[in-house]
């Protein structure tokens, strides 16, 4: 692996429930680029961070975050690992007990020994930079969908991470909150010089933000490349999923019985 | 047939349990220092999962004590020997009855509330989070929970002796006219430090007792509404087993 990739994924399998998730799946994140993992539901895009951030284990190939292989590392090096990746949640998961700036600030509480005035104010930079230091006294319950999301943001960079996951950071937000979300994956990506791996099957605002795109489907990745080039690509799944169209390799229609047949009960 | 499959299933299920939870025990014991470094978090369990309970604890000490009040002045008036109620009440209560009825409170009081709790908190991924910002959630939340409980289980059951005393004395001698002298001084002519201790171990066990089970239904709670909700049960039903099987065990290696 060269210094320019920082996630390195080389035959990865995993099945669930014996349902195969993963079978062979190999990718290379590079360093600085805000990357894309796109796919159809249920295809294991959370699975796949999941596996980076060493939450679950691959049943068979590696996964290499910084020069490490995240599963052989032992609790205490995976967590040292672990200070240097920043992940938001698809529902944020702030702690529901803790105020804006409390939830912001805890893992600095947790994993330094800064005295509460520094604290303070690398909290209150943090929550300045998504637009939410006013909020600092809220409570999660009293933020929206959209701010819940910033205020997560500011969470996972709080402790300056090299490597940045977002869980469908675009799911249920409403325009403007789209936007804004849109504009600090870019913002933090280009002036924190982190490395942006964003899992989501937004096609649409995957294409404003993404340098490069991996769509993946059973198990495998099927098409990578920047998403302006995955729009006019050779494998019509790829087309149906970049443009949306209702029917194509993945069917409108969940397999069944002749409807004929069935209406008329002689199936 | 199919019977005979059930039972093994059901005996390998809970073998497999019992040794996720030794595991687990192990787990949270290795993280204890850590909780114990912070003693604010672990006082803070105190006041959630003892505190709170005082209310519960105190109210149903009372009574217990005055149901005992009468029930031993009616057994003890026939064999005119009512001048002993203090000493047979305060054994009772130091001995069995107020160890095992404080855990079970506790259980559905305290236990409850942790299981559902870290149930909700695996549920809404805030322990996922927690796990990314390389914080380990067993010693962030679970070890201090668990030892809130260990601390809180003995406390109470104290404030529940002393309450429950004070209501069979309230039955006994204001009410059924028992002798004031003879109640408190019978009582201290027949309890000895030994009887006392019995009831604090049973205490200490029935605390670990309660304590993780509630916190491991709350860990292993299915991340659903119904699997919370689960757990939460399964923390009470088992807690409450649990503690009347060790409460046999104990006796019958004390007494």
């Amino acid at each position: 692996m060269t210094d320019d990739i920082i996630v390195q994924v080389s035959g990865l399998q995993f099945s669930r429930s014996g349902r195969p998730i993963f079978s062979g799946l190999d990718l290379a994140i590079p360093r600085g680029s805000i990357t894309a993992i796109m796919g159809p539901s249920g295809t294991g895009k959370t699975t796949l961070l999941r596996m980076i951030t060493g939450q679950l284990r691959p049943q068979a190939g590696e996964v290499t975050v910084a020069g490490q292989n995240v599963a052989s590392l032992s609790r205490s090096k995976l967590f040292d690992l672990r200070r240097r990746m920043g992940m938001l949640f698809q529902n944020s998961a702030l702690l529901t007990d803790f105020s804006v700036f409390e939830n912001v600030a805890f893992p600095l509480r947790e994993n330094t020994r800064l005295p509460d005035e520094l604290i303070r104010h690398v909290v209150l930079t943090k929550l300045n930079s998504v637009g939410l230091r006013g909020a600092a006294e809220l409570m999660p319950s009293e933020l929206s969908g959209g701010m819940s999301r910033r205020v997560a943001m500011a969470r996972a960079i709080v402790m300056d991470p090299e490597l940045l996951l977002y869980d469908e950071p675009f799911s249920g937000l409403d325009p403007i909150s789209l936007g804004v979300v849109l504009r600090l994956i870019r913002l933090n990506n280009d002036a924190l010089d982190l490395t942006s791996v964003v899992v989501s099957h937004d096609v649409a605002e995957i294409n404003q933000i993404a340098d490069h795109c991996f769509v993946i489907s059973e198990g495998k990745v099927i098409a990578s490349g920047p998403p302006k080039d995955l729009a006019s690509s050779s494998s019509e799944l790829v087309r149906q999923f970049m443009t949306g169209a209702a029917d194509g390799p993945v069917p409108f229609h969940y397999p069944a019985p002749d409807y004929a047949e069935q209406l008329l009960g002689t199936s | 047939m199919t019977l005979a499959l059930q039972l093994w299933g059901g005996l390998t299920e809970s073998l497999r349990k019992l040794g996720a939870a030794i595991l687990f025990l192990i787990e949270i014991l290795k993280q204890c220092p850590g909780a114990l470094a912070r003693p604010r978090l672990i006082s803070q369990q105190v006041h959630n999962s003892g505190v709170l309970s005082l209310v519960i604890i105190m109210t149903s000490a009372f009574f217990v004590g005055m149901v005992i009040g009468l029930q031993g002045y009616d057994s003890l008036s026939r064999l005119r020997q009512e001048d002993i109620l203090g000493a047979g009440v305060a054994l009772t209560l130091f001995k069995e009855l107020g160890p095992v009825v404080t855990a079970l409170l506790f259980a559905g009081r305290a236990g409850t509330a942790l299981a559902s709790e870290i149930g909700l908190m695996r549920a809404t991924d805030q322990l996922s989070a927690m796990e990314v910002m390389a914080i380990d959630p067993i010693r962030r939340i679970v070890a201090p929970r668990f030892l809130g409980a260990v601390i809180s289980v003995p406390l109470l059951t104290t404030v529940f002796n002393a309450i429950g005393i004070l209501g069979a004395w309230f039955i006994g001698v204001l009410v059924m006219g028992v002798d004031n002298g003879a109640f408190w001084s019978q009582m201290q002519e027949f309890v000895d430090p030994p009887d006392i201790f019995e009831g604090v171990w049973k205490s200490v066990v029935f605390g670990i007792t309660a304590g993780l089970v509630a916190v491991f239904e709350g860990y292993n709670a299915p991340p659903t509404a119904e699997g919370v909700g689960m757990a939460t049960t399964r923390t009470v039903v088992t807690t409450s087993i649990l503690v009347l099987v060790f409460d046999y065990v104990i006796t019958a290696f004390l007494i």
